[in-house]
């Protein structure tokens, strides 16, 4: 990995409020990077295919760039690409 | 009578009859086709028995034929002639031995009838038989027409099987219908009885036409030649030893079962969803081309390579989870790290160490990051830029003590809200910058929220490398650019006309131009090896912009800076950096080799500008005037720090100075309008707001003053304390909102959001004018 590529990961997780970095291949089974225990690779991928799905449905030269999942407790971010999802979940209340 | 069974079943005579002979001598006489056709198809062995029945019954057919006696009868119990006629005729030699043989044995003529009525029954074949029978159906007539036939029939030529065929049949017809007969005779006298005689239809078992050729042909005499021979045959036959009855059983093989297993067939069951995209894109890369395509179906055939099969991107989900199905592969992880040697040049899995390292990665790492930031930062940034702070709905809201507090807040926040202060946002600092001292910022021409930090010594001791950041509101925590330089960095500005230029002065005299948006760290021109060089450090650098040149060629924005050697220079681009000397300044007049420290060019005329000296002068100078100043300004008793002209009033410009006074001047004024001080430090930069034409900001070392001369032009409006142990270095206004940024000597910039400040509407550009019109007023 290069330098300024694991800095900026290592920023990322150092930010007030993260609470894990995922990043999960293109397949949604294999974890590349994870720093949280909880499962969310699976799920997520199911959901960012979906979401995709619906946004080049609706126009099919239209892509998904980015997918923000607010609830009550965190904020679920996931940068979707078509060899890998890289997701952050963060609380922003803290 | 005639048996109840209109068509007896009999196992020998079941078959019914079948073939009519039908000899063909068409004499028209009606032909009673008898059971000759009909025993023939049921036997075809040849009896001797029969055979030689037959051939004596040949003999008598002659004698016997004219008896009609011993033709056969039914009578029903009325004694109506019920005979039945038969259905067929035979061949007339066979009929007649067939009828002899009847007539021999036959005693009670029941089975004739029955024979009769069999055939009758069995004949619907609508071949020779079936007019003759027909026509012969139910006249009594017809048994003496048949005899007649019979007689005629003399020439024929006949299959002598059939004779065979039926005297066996016969035989074994007569026992039965005897028996039967008798039954009814004894029992049921008294009864009636329907009888139903129907034509059942007719079934050819064997058809072998008769040939017969007639007695004159050619062949005649060499087909009787072969009758004759057979009928001595036939008689042979008796005792030869040649003819033997044999039987034979078929031998049935002991069955055996045996049972094969078939492998299993494995169903799967393969779905895809057509959506609006996945055709979308399959037109695409149909359109695209074959090569795009083909390894993919290749690959799709190598079980191998499929269980990290990646055919389309958005359509992968699917796709790999049926191949996956219809596979079975290791897992995915294991086999993809031994896939590497079988990798498919386009579209394989990519390995994971490429997908970290990818650009995209990296370009979403990056925005990533940011949208984690402005999570963090929403309400800061919201308040920078004026919109509506939004409170995040499931925050914990903060719990108030008690009461009493609580009012105490509210009475301070009526308090607060009336009196103008800095609010503090956020700061732009990072471990990079602590321990660096801020010099000088600026922001960018064409991207307000990127900024430009200098960081560099003031003092020639202490000097460290120098450093520039290039911030982006975006991101408070880490800088966007981060160039190291050799010697402190005192200077900088961005260039308007090429908004990524960033001209850079450092303490070591030298001047470079860095370009921001490469990722390169190095300047894209140094004037180091320029043989005008500065000497000293260079403390200011600007981009300035003619309209008209001195000459032709100085159209366009030209780099000017001033340093401590004495020089205001002008630089402009050869092969290197190259510069013209604006201003030397001369022994003659009042200047000696005067350092300058800073320097501003008239905001709407950019022929005049202003330099100031260390030595405390301010100096009016024109570019057209290399050799001397037109005006000079005395009033500070220290080196100026910064000199800069109103935005809004164009004669109108203040100066600060290390003698604890920040100074208002008109520039047709030698001494100046106003004075401000307000504690015994040095005031290092001074800055004109860019909203409002009577506020101002100035920075000393111990704090921040925010004055608006409209309100009070003794004391500053605000002011904001530094932390202590660190000093203030430097001032800038944010363009667009109501914020100030503030260096200071740790390296961090902090931001700072002037509130409550009410200067009134407009730009007061009237009430400075007013300000500074009382006050010359008062002083006269």
């Amino acid at each position: 990995m290069s330098a300024e590529v694991e800095e900026t990961l290592k920023r990322i997780q150092t930010h007030k409020g993260v609470i894990g970095t995922i990043v999960v291949n293109a397949e949604g089974n294999t974890t590349l990077i994870t720093s949280t225990k909880v499962d969310y690779a699976g799920l997520l991928h199911q959901l960012t295919m979906k979401a995709r799905s619906t946004v080049r449905d609706l126009d099919p030269q239209n892509d998904l760039t980015f997918l923000r999942i607010r609830s009550k407790k965190h904020e679920i971010m996931v940068a979707p690409d078509k060899e890998y999802l890289l997701i952050v979940i963060q609380n922003p209340s803290e | 009578m005639s048996t109840t069974r209109a068509k007896p079943k009999k196992p020998t005579l079941k078959v019914t009859p079948s073939s009519r002979v039908m000899n063909v001598s068409t004499s028209g006489v009606l032909r009673v086709n008898h059971s000759s056709t009909y025993a023939r198809s049921i036997n075809a062995s040849v009896s001797r028995k029969s055979f030689s029945l037959a051939a004596d019954s040949k003999i008598l057919d002659k004698s016997s034929v004219q008896t009609p006696k011993h033709t056969v009868q039914v009578f029903d119990e009325n004694g109506k002639d019920v005979t039945p006629q038969p259905l067929y005729q035979p061949d007339p030699a066979a009929v007649m031995s067939k009828h002899s043989k009847i007539f021999a044995s036959d005693t009670s003529g029941g089975t004739m009838s029955d024979f009769y009525s069999t055939a009758y029954q069995t004949t619907t074949n609508a071949s020779f038989a079936g007019p003759f029978t027909r026509s012969v159906f139910g006249s009594s007539t017809v048994s003496r027409g048949s005899q007649s036939t019979m007689e005629s029939m003399n020439e024929e030529i006949e299959d002598p099987s059939s004779k065979r065929d039926i005297s066996i049949s016969l035989s074994d017809v007569q026992v039965r219908r005897e028996e039967v007969k008798e039954l009814i005779k004894e029992e049921m006298l008294d009864d009636v009885v329907d009888r139903y005689l129907i034509e059942s239809e007719t079934l050819w078992l064997l058809h072998m036409p008769a040939v017969s050729v007639s007695v004159d042909s050619e062949e005649a005499e060499s087909v009787k030649e072969r009758n004759n021979l057979y009928m001595e045959l036939c008689k042979n036959r008796m005792g030869n030893d040649k003819y033997v009855e044999r039987s034979m059983q078929t031998f049935n093989g002991a069955p055996k079962t045996k049972d094969v297993q078939s492998e299993a067939i494995t169903m799967v069951d393969a779905a895809t969803t057509a959506t609006t995209w996945d055709m979308y894109d399959s037109f695409r890369s149909a359109g695209l081309g074959e090569a795009a395509l083909s390894p993919d179906t290749d690959k799709a055939s190598v079980p191998e390579i499929v269980s990290n099969h990646r055919l389309d991107p958005t359509r992968a989900p699917e796709r790999t989870m049926s191949v996956i199905s219809t596979t079975s592969i290791a897992s995915a992880s294991s086999s993809r790290i031994e896939m590497e040697p079988f990798v498919v040049p386009s579209e394989d899995e990519p390995d994971p160490e490429l997908v970290l390292q990818s650009e995209k990665f990296q370009q979403d790492l990056f925005v990533m990051e940011r949208i984690i930031l402005e999570n963090i930062y929403q309400p800061k940034l919201a308040a920078y830029r004026q919109l509506p702070t939004l409170e995040d709905p499931d925050s914990v809201p903060k719990v108030v003590p008690t009461v009493v507090s609580r009012r105490e807040e509210s009475s301070l926040d009526e308090e607060s809200t009336l009196t103008p202060a800095l609010e503090r946002l956020w700061s732009f600092s990072c471990e990079l910058t602590s321990g660096h001292n801020v010099s000088s910022m600026a922001w960018n021409k064409r991207n307000p929220d990127l900024l430009a930090v200098g960081y560099g010594q003031f003092d020639f001791k202490d000097q460290k490398s120098g450093l520039i950041c290039c911030w982006s509101l975006k991101n408070p925590t880490w800088p966007e650019r981060v160039f190291t330089c050799e010697s402190g960095v005192t200077t900088l500005d961005f260039s308007a006309s090429n908004a990524s230029q960033l001209a850079v002065g450092m303490h070591d005299g030298s001047i470079a131009t860095y370009n921001v948006e490469s990722r390169e760290k190095t300047p894209v021109i140094d004037s180091s090896d320029c043989a005008h060089k500065h000497t000293s450090p260079v403390w200011q650098v600007r981009w300035i912009d003619h309209e008209r040149g001195a000459s032709g060629e100085d159209k366009g924005e030209t780099l000017i800076s001033v340093s401590a050697d004495g020089r205001i220079s002008k630089w402009f681009l050869r092969k290197g950096l190259d510069c013209i000397d604006k201003e030397k300044k001369s022994e003659a007049l009042i200047s000696r080799q005067a350092p300058g420290l800073c320097f501003d060019f008239h905001p709407t005329d950019s022929n005049i500008y202003l330099a100031g000296t260390e030595e405390g002068h301010i100096h009016k100078c024109s570019c057209s005037y290399n050799e001397q100043f037109l005006e000079t300004y005395i009033a500070h008793k220290g080196p100026l720090y910064r000199i800069t002209w109103s935005p809004f009033c164009s004669d109108v410009f203040l100066s600060c100075s290390s003698d604890w006074t920040i100074q208002l001047w008109r520039q047709d004024l030698f001494t100046p309008v106003l004075g401000f001080t307000s504690t015994q430090s040095a005031v290092y930069d001074v800055m004109w707001s860019p909203k409002w034409a009577t506020v101002f900001g100035a920075v000393n070392e111990g704090r921040v003053e925010i004055w608006d001369l409209g309100a009070s032009i003794l004391d500053p409006t605000i002011v904001s304390l530094a932390s202590p142990g660190v000093k203030l270095t430097s001032l800038l206004f944010a363009t667009e909102t109501d914020c100030i940024l503030v260096g200071d000597s740790d390296g961090q910039v902090c931001v700072y959001q002037l509130k409550n400040l009410t200067v009134g509407e407009g730009t007061q550009v009237a009430a400075l004018e007013d300000i500074i019109g009382s006050t010359l007023a008062s002083q006269l």
